[in-house]
């Protein structure tokens, strides 16, 4: 599904933010990407959704070098990936509703699926009170789970997110994670930055660990979780959702 | 994964009829985007608005008034006639005997004697002296006659034969001040065609203006849109439609200005016509003009738009 060989990113500004970084993860994969601040988390995932290019390497998605896609081209790769990102990137003029149903506008759906749609995705973040209301009025936990609504809503296949948990509290953050299990057992790809490690180490997937730029450790997943614990089984209306 | 996948491309580019609804979907939404935006700054549209109806007003107004000037020198052209002033002491059978002598004449057409009393009464009229009869106890007054050259007469063979009359004191003509005045329209409605392309640019340059500012303060927005997968197209589109409304609404705007500004004269301007034993109001812009207005600016604020964005959208580049 995705695949990086030998990328290397360097910004304008001189620094190095990749140097060979070199990893595959297949469809319907959960892999989980840690490291220290600025080892180069949110620049990888920059990277697959094209919002920067690589200044050495490739990097594949389904099997296309994404560096060498027409510049038309770009809105319908970008489709394909759900991005939740680090600064959230909501509009902070238009409310929750519009925020999420963005993706959904742009596609030209009927504006009844969007209605419904959006309701969903924002009743499985706890949202849906807030559908009303301007980004701003939101605390920055609520702000997130705004962008995790916006970000599936179009049901991609690919699912990128930057520290979806980081302003989140220990039991929020253990919803949403879990959402995102349910997303991935549903088929979707799901890339996660995080620095969570404990959470990370509980859900027992795929970790690559970043450090200056590098990958330093990839530790496959571990046992299938036990699906018993912790949580209920999946609802019907849940996984047509997602 | 692949019936994920399946679920939302299948209802997106399921055949050309779902496709053709999924486009206008999507230009409604730019549609009520670019209005929403429009209503979200009150203010500020309004003050682009009022730019815009004044800029265009200017070179309608001139084009009202100049259609109504030659409307009035059309009326003025019946005075395209010689006045021929007889000496006092000549007498009724005398003026007859003259007036139909003249009109044998083959450089004349027509001739129309106006007595003293008669041109006493109009004089008093025009100049709002109502009982300027009374108040002179006798009428210093000349017969006049009107004549009516003929066709392609020679103005002055014909003058020069008038002043040989015995009977006549003086001809007065008074043809070249008409030709002037044609003249002068002609000038001015050269003038209105040049004002009207130098602010059809101006209109292009202000709305471009105007798009310029939203796109800088909207960059956010223009970035975010483009990550979550929207087009260029889809991305200028609220703004085109923009230039559109700027041009449109500023275009009917100064259609209203001009009409208000004719209503406040429609009043003084009949009395004047009454002048003339006329009661004509002003003649209001054709509908043509109005549609060259409106659609032109609309047109023109689209054009700006495009240019802008179309800069813009490269620059940002997301
Ligand atoms: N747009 C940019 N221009 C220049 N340098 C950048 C840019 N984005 C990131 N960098 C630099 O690249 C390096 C890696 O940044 P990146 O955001 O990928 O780190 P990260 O692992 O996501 O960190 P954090 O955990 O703090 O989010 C950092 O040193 C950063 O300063
Ligand atoms: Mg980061």
């Amino acid at each position: 599904m995705i695949s990086f060989e030998h990328v290397a990113k360097r910004y304008p500004g001189g620094v190095q933010a990749l140097s060979d970084v070199t990893f595959r993860v297949n469809g319907g994969e959960m892999v989980f990407i840690t490291g220290h601040s600025g080892a180069g988390k949110s620049t990888l995932l920059k990277l697959i959704a094209l919002l920067e290019r690589p200044s050495r390497g490739q990097v594949l998605f389904d099997g296309r070098n994404v560096g060498k896609l027409a510049r038309r081209q770009i809105p319908y790769l970008r489709r394909r990936i759900g991005v939740i990102f680090q600064d959230h990137r909501l509009l902070s003029d238009k409310r929750v509703f519009d925020n999420v149903a963005l993706p959904l506008m742009i596609a030209g759906l009927p504006f009844a699926e969007i209605q419904r749609r959006v309701r969903a995705a924002l009743d499985k973040v706890g949202l849906l009170d807030k559908e009303k209301l301007y980004p701003p009025m939101l605390s920055g936990g609520e702000q997130q789970r705004v962008g995790i609504a916006r970000a599936i809503i179009g049901r991609p296949p690919v699912v990128l997110a930057d520290e979806p948990t980081g302003n989140l509290d220990p039991g929020l953050s253990a919803e949403i994670m879990n959402y995102f299990l349910r997303l991935n057992e549903t088929g979707v790809t799901v890339l996660i930055a995080s620095h969570d490690l404990e959470l990370i180490r509980s859900l027992r997937r795929r970790v690559l660990v970043l450090a200056h730029g590098q990958i330093i450790d990839d530790r496959p997943a571990r046992a299938r979780r036990d699906s018993a614990a912790g949580q209920g089984p999946l609802e019907p209306d849940q996984g047509a959702l997602w | 994964m692949v019936k994920t996948r399946n679920l939302s491309s299948g209802r997106e580019v399921s055949g050309g009829f779902a496709a053709v609804r999924a486009w206008s979907r999507r230009h409604a939404f730019s549609l009520l985007s670019s209005l929403g935006t429009i209503a979200r700054h009150p203010l500020a549209s309004l003050m682009t608005f009022g730019v815009l109806a004044f800029a265009l007003a200017l070179p309608l107004a001139l084009h009202v008034a100049l259609t109504n000037v030659e409307r009035l020198g059309q009326h003025w052209e019946r005075l395209d006639t010689l006045s021929v002033f007889l000496h006092t002491d000549v007498g009724e059978e005398d003026v007859d005997r003259i007036s139909s002598r003249l009109s044998t004449w083959t450089q004349i057409l027509a001739v129309d004697p106006i007595s003293p009393q008669q041109g006493m009464s109009e004089l008093s009229q025009q100049l709002g002296l109502l009982d300027a009869e009374n108040l002179l106890t006798e009428n210093p007054l000349p017969w006049v006659l009107e004549i009516t050259p003929a066709v392609g007469f020679q103005r002055d063979t014909l003058l020069a034969r008038l002043e040989a009359e015995a009977a006549v004191s003086t001809v007065i003509v008074d043809l070249q001040w008409l030709e002037r005045l044609d003249a002068m329209t002609e000038v001015l409605s050269r003038l209105v065609s040049l004002l009207a392309v130098l602010l059809a640019l101006g209109v292009a340059v202000i709305i471009g203006n105007t798009i310029r500012l939203d796109i800088q303060n909207r960059s956010e927005e223009i970035e975010v849109m483009a990550l979550v997968g929207a087009t260029p197209a889809f991305i200028r589109r609220p703004f085109l439609y923009m230039g559109l409304w700027y041009g449109l609404i500023g275009g009917v705007l100064a259609w209203l200005l001009v009409a208000a500004a004719l209503l406040a004269l429609d009043e003084p301007f009949r009395a004047l016509s009454r002048t003339y034993a006329e009661s004509a109001g002003l003649l209001h812009p054709g509908q043509d003009i109005l549609a060259l207005v409106v659609g032109g600016s609309g047109l023109f604020g689209l054009i700006g738009s495009w240019l802008v964005v179309g800069q813009h959208l490269r620059r940002i580049d997301p």
